[in-house]
This record gives C-alpha cells, sequence and structure tokens, in this order.
C-alpha cells in the first residue's frame, strides 16, 4: 500500500517569542493523513496552525517535535519537494520577469529540463487564461491574474501533491468556478489536493474531506457529509396550524428541543427511534405531517460551532 | 545545477530591471567615456608625441619621468579610487539580494522547491559577486585599454590590481550576507558593512591606538579586533603597490601577507559559513 500523501505524525511546533520570550504553541501533537488522490480542506481561524502546518510540511519551518512527511519522504529532506506544488497566500513573483520567465525560472528549480518546459509552459499558460500575457511583467498583472500564475507556477513541475494557501483569493466569481474544475481535473489524474482556505463554500464545493484545526489541535477531520450530518437535526411541518401547545411540551418532556421557524418546528432529537417517538405523538394528537425531513448544518455552522471555546457550544438535547 | 543556473539567471534579470545597477553601469561608462575624451585632447596627444619622438621620458615641473612610470603612477591612483568607490558600489547594489529573498511570500516560493538553503544562499552570493566583478572589471579592463592605446604601455598589473579590489568586496559582501540573514534589511546590511570598512581601516593603526590606551584589556580588545576583522586599508594600499611597483608588499615591508590576506579570507570564509548555518536553520 503506498504511503500517504500528506501525513503529520504527533507534529508539535513551539515558537519563542523574541529572544527568551514566551513560548508560543502553534501545532500540539497533530496527527493528519492525506490519502493519494484526495482533495483535503485545512479549516481553522486564524492561529489555529494552518499556515504552520504547511511550513512544516514544505520545509520552511523545522518541527519541535514529531514529523511530517510528504509522499513518504520527511520534509526535513529536500527530494520530498521535487513532486509537490505549493501556492502561498500572497505570494510575490519577482515582478521584473514575465509569466513566461517566472514558469522558466521556477520550473528550472524544481529541475524541470528545457524541452519539458518549452512544451508545458504554453499549454499551462492557455490552460489558466493568461497565455495573452505571456509576455507581460508580472508588475502589471491584476491580483487575479498574480493568482492564476502562482497555480500555473505550482503545476509546471507536474506534481503529484497540491499545497494550495487560498488560491482563489482576488479571482472573480467565473475565475473561481475555473480554478474548481482545474483542481477536480488535477484530482481525476490522481493529484493529491490539500486546500488552505477561509471560503467555507470553496472547501464545501472542491473537498471530499476536511480537517479542522483550533488552537493548534485536530478539533474535527473527516468527510464533508459525514461532519455536516452530526445533529440530529428535523424539519417538521404540519397540516393543522395552530398547533397545541400541550403537544410541543409533550416533545420538550422527552428530552427534544423544539424551536418555531416561519410556521414550521425544529426538532433536535437523539436519534431516530426518539423522532419517531414524536411522530406517534403527533399522530395520537390527531395531527397531520405534511414533511419530514433531516437538516444538514452548513459547514460554516459546523466551523463556527467546532471553533467556538467550549463555554459557548450549542446546548445538546438530553 | 538547473536550479543554480535558474538562480543566476532571476538575480541577473533583477539587475537588469534594478535603476541602481543600471546607474552603476551607466556611471562607469560615463566615467570611461570622459576619461577617452580627455586623453584625446591635444595637449595630451601633443605630450605623447614628443615622447614618440625624443624617447620614452616626459618632462614634468622640470623632471625627466619615464612614460611607464607616468602610466603606472595614473594606474594606481586610478585604482585607489575604484578600490574605494568599486567596494562601496558593489555594496550597496548587492545587500538587497538576502533580505529580499526572506521576505513573506517570496522565500516561500524558493524554499518549497527542491533547492538546498546553502545552496540557494550561496547562489544568490555567486550572483552578487559575478555581479560586481562585471562592473570591477568593465571599468579597469576600458581604462586598460585606452591607457595602452594611447601610450603602448600594456602592463597587466592594473588588470591584477582589480583581483584585490574583487577580494575586498566578496569580504564584504559575505559580511553583508551574514547581516542581511540575521536582520533581513536591506539598509542594516549596508550600514553595518559600511561601518566594517570604516572600523577595519582604523584598526590598521592598531599599534598607536594601543600605545595610547592606559587599559591592558582595551589594548587586547584593539589588538583582538585586528587580528578578528578584515584588513580593509591594508588591502587597498596592496592594490596600489602593487600597480605602482608590481609588488604588492615591497613598499611595505610591515605588511604580512598572511596578515593581510589570511585574516581577511578566514573572515570572508567565517561570514559566510555563519550565514549559510543560520540561513539553513531559520524558520519562515
Amino acid at each position: 500500500m503506498p504511503s500517504p500523501a500528506v501525513e503529520l505524525d504527533s507534529l508539535t511546533k513551539v515558537y519563542r517569542a523574541g529572544l527568551g520570550g514566551r513560548r508560543v504553541t502553534a501545532l500540539s501533537a497533530v496527527d493528519l493523513k492525506v490519502e493519494r488522490g484526495e482533495v483535503f480542506g485545512l479549516l481553522g481561524p486564524n492561529g489555529a496552525g494552518k499556515t504552520t502546518a504547511v511550513k512544516v510540511l514544505l520545509g520552511l519551518t523545522f518541527p519541535t517535535a514529531g514529523a511530517a512527511r510528504l509522499l513518504g519522504i520527511p520534509s526535513t529532506d529536500r527530494e520530498s519537494r521535487r513532486r509537490v506544488g505549493y501556492l502561498p497566500e500572497g505570494h510575490r513573483f519577482p515582478g521584473y520577469l514575465t509569466a513566461r520567465q517566472t514558469l522558466s525560472v521556477f520550473g528550472r528549480m524544481s529541475g524541470v529540463g528545457p524541452a519539458d518546459l518549452k512544451r508545458r509552459i504554453p499549454v499551462l499558460l492557455e490552460r489558466l487564461r493568461i497565455a495573452e500575457w505571456a509576455d507581460v511583467r508580472v508588475k502589471r498583472f491584476s491580483k487575479g491574474m498574480t493568482q492564476r500564475l502562482g497555480l500555473a507556477s505550482a503545476l509546471v513541475h507536474e506534481p503529484k501533491v497540491l499545497l494550495l494557501d487560498e488560491p482563489t483569493d482576488g479571482v472573480d466569481p467565473v475565475g473561481r468556478r475555473e480554478i474548481r474544475d482545474l483542481l477536480r481535473e488535477e484530482a481525476a489524474k490522481g493529484t493529491t489536493v490539500l486546500l488552505n482556505s477561509h471560503l467555507l463554500s470553496e472547501i464545501e464545493l472542491t473537498c471530499d474531506r476536511v480537517a479542522v484545526l483550533r488552537k493548534g489541535t485536530v478539533a474535527a477531520e473527516g468527510r464533508i457529509a459525514d461532519l455536516t450530518r452530526t445533529s440530529p437535526r428535523y424539519r417538521l411541518c404540519l397540516a393543522a396550524t395552530p398547533v397545541e401547545p400541550a403537544l410541543l411540551e409533550s416533545f420538550r418532556s422527552t428530552g427534544a428541543l423544539v424551536d418555531s421557524v416561519n410556521g414550521h418546528f425544529e426538532l433536535t432529537v437523539r436519534d431516530v427511534t426518539h423522532l419517531n417517538a414524536l411522530v406517534d405523538r403527533v399522530r395520537a394528537a390527531g395531527g397531520e405531517i405534511e414533511e419530514l425531513s433531516p437538516l444538514r448544518s452548513s459547514l460554516e455552522d459546523v466551523f463556527v460551532e467546532l471553533v467556538k471555546s467550549p463555554g459557548e457550544r450549542e446546548e445538546k438535547p438530553s | 545545477m538547473r536550479a543554480l543556473a535558474a538562480n543566476l539567471e532571476e538575480v541577473f534579470r533583477e539587475a537588469a530591471a534594478r535603476w541602481t545597477l543600471v546607474a552603476w553601469f551607466a556611471l562607469s561608462t560615463l566615467f570611461v567615456g570622459i576619461f577617452a575624451a580627455a586623453v584625446n585632447l591635444d595637449i595630451v596627444d601633443g605630450a605623447l608625441a614628443g615622447v614618440k619622438l625624443f624617447g620614452k621620458t616626459v618632462d614634468i615641473a622640470g623632471r625627466k619621468v619615464d612614460v611607464d612610470r607616468l602610466v603606472l603612477g595614473f594606474e594606481s591612483g586610478f585604482s585607489a579610487i575604484l578600490y574605494l568607490v568599486g567596494t562601496f558600489l558593489a555594496v550597496f547594489a548587492t545587500a538587497h539580494l538576502v533580505p529580499r529573498l526572506q521576505e513573506k511570500g517570496t522565500i516561500d516560493l524558493y524554499l518549497s522547491r527542491p533547492v538546498g538553503r546553502v545552496p540557494l544562499l550561496l547562489s544568490r552570493f555567486l550572483s552578487g559577486l559575478l555581479l560586481a566583478a562585471a562592473n570591477v572589471f568593465y571599468l579597469i579592463v576600458s581604462i586598460w585599454l585606452i591607457v595602452g592605446w594611447k601610450t603602448s604601455v600594456w602592463d597587466p598589473r592594473l588588470l591584477s590590481g582589480g583581483g584585490i579590489i574583487l577580494f575586498a568586496i566578496t569580504t564584504l559582501l559575505a559580511f553583508a550576507f551574514l547581516v542581511g540573514v540575521v536582520t533581513s534589511s536591506t539598509a542594516v546590511s549596508i550600514m553595518v558593512t559600511y561601518g566594517l570598512f570604516f572600523l577595519s581601516s582604523i584598526l590598521a593603526a592598531h599599534e598607536k591606538i594601543e600605545a595610547a590606551l592606559s587599559s591592558k584589556w582595551s589594548a587586547g580588545l584593539v589588538r583582538a579586533l585586528y587580528w578578528i576583522l578584515p584588513k580593509t586599508a591594508q588591502l587597498g594600499q596592496a592594490v596600489v603597490t602593487l600597480v605602482s611597483d608590481g609588488h604588492s608588499f615591497r613598499r611595505a615591508p610591515a605588511l604580512d601577507p598572511f596578515a593581510v590576506y589570511g585574516t581577511t579570507a578566514l573572515f570572508a570564509l567565517v561570514s559566510l559559513a555563519l550565514a549559510s548555518w543560520l540561513f539553513s536553520r531559520k524558520d519562515f
């Protein structure tokens, strides 16, 4: 079985703030695996440790304890970066280079030969829709164009793993969709994509699995469908309104949480058995059910709930 | 090798795009142009015609001076100016190479490639050195050709003097890189390197300074600094004596080649090694 594309093994990173200053723990014993070919989202509020994790993976920062591996090679070995494409947030390509020169310089730094570069650069420029600007200096590029060039630079050596920090930052909605499609195409070819973004809707549309970091630890990890289904909530519409307050009280007496929202009810229950018991009570009271459907949380709901401190967490049914 | 070549190309493209380096070469060209025009003045042509007619001496203020000595005297004066101006301009024009590399959003682009940190830093150092060498030798070779063409004196000492100037630039650039790695500031790198140049020039008179100090500890510190720091004043002296006399230490027997070249080379090596070590361990 091949080694995971990205692997963090009890990774800890402690920074020292200033000379002899206090210690700041950016990552605390983080374990994470991203399998080959996955599109994986790394989420977390500012200061959660997302960028530090990526920097350790790329050898930009050294781990205090634990290990990080790319395609099975320790991140401290520069060979681990041969098949990795990286798009940093707020990247600054040399403004005096043209797009073509940028791809040539950074392609050669990744070990790509002149013949391959000659073939790949025009294809990439076309694919990222900046072919018309190929021979224009980067300092004249808009933010969106620079972002597209960054993606082209991350792809120029045909990497097996893509680490992307806010890849759609500054890109218009059409461009965002094109970038999402491009990432999907890369994933279909077997490239692993690790996406680091604050745009949860982008992550929801692009990723197979996500991990949420909070204060240097993994607060949650899993498939988006599973994470957004964690709360057993249902939407209940009854045909006969108004509903007897006694019925709602009887719901509450079972431990269910009941919220009245725009003429329907949102029920938070323990499990399906609990839900069926409530349905029985509706029928027993002579009520008619017009609609009963599971309510999914958005990734944003899950994210906000996860990054809250324990005291701020939402009440759960007893 | 591909990564190294790419890095060199990038530095040279930056050099071509930056005004400081363009201005550096433009000023050099202007200087060469003015010099070429000056040696074509009638008075110079007349003096040189006289030399060709009446033998290899010229009459200066009633004294007969050998034209070879006159040319070498001019060239040694020129080399002294070039030593001072060349080293200062070289540091000014290349000290940004490390601080700019270490900027957030830039360093990530380089270190995320399969390039070692030490080769990356050393390739930048080499690029800076090549740029400085290109400018120094552009000036030296141009002046040497003009002087040779006008006087038929083709002594290679001026070209050899360029080697010592480049050695001094190498040392100062190594130190500027060390300061750049530590502070990530171009301005601080330039100021501290110029400070080192002046401090080590003052320390050339370390024996007089030590004698003037009452405390043994202070005198010991001055002596230690003299031996640790590069010998910038002595290198300048070596350039002048090499061009005028053909031997860099003949006129100054007090100058021990090891003390001047050896300790300066050691300082450069330690600076570069320390810069590489710190750069390879730095968290970005």
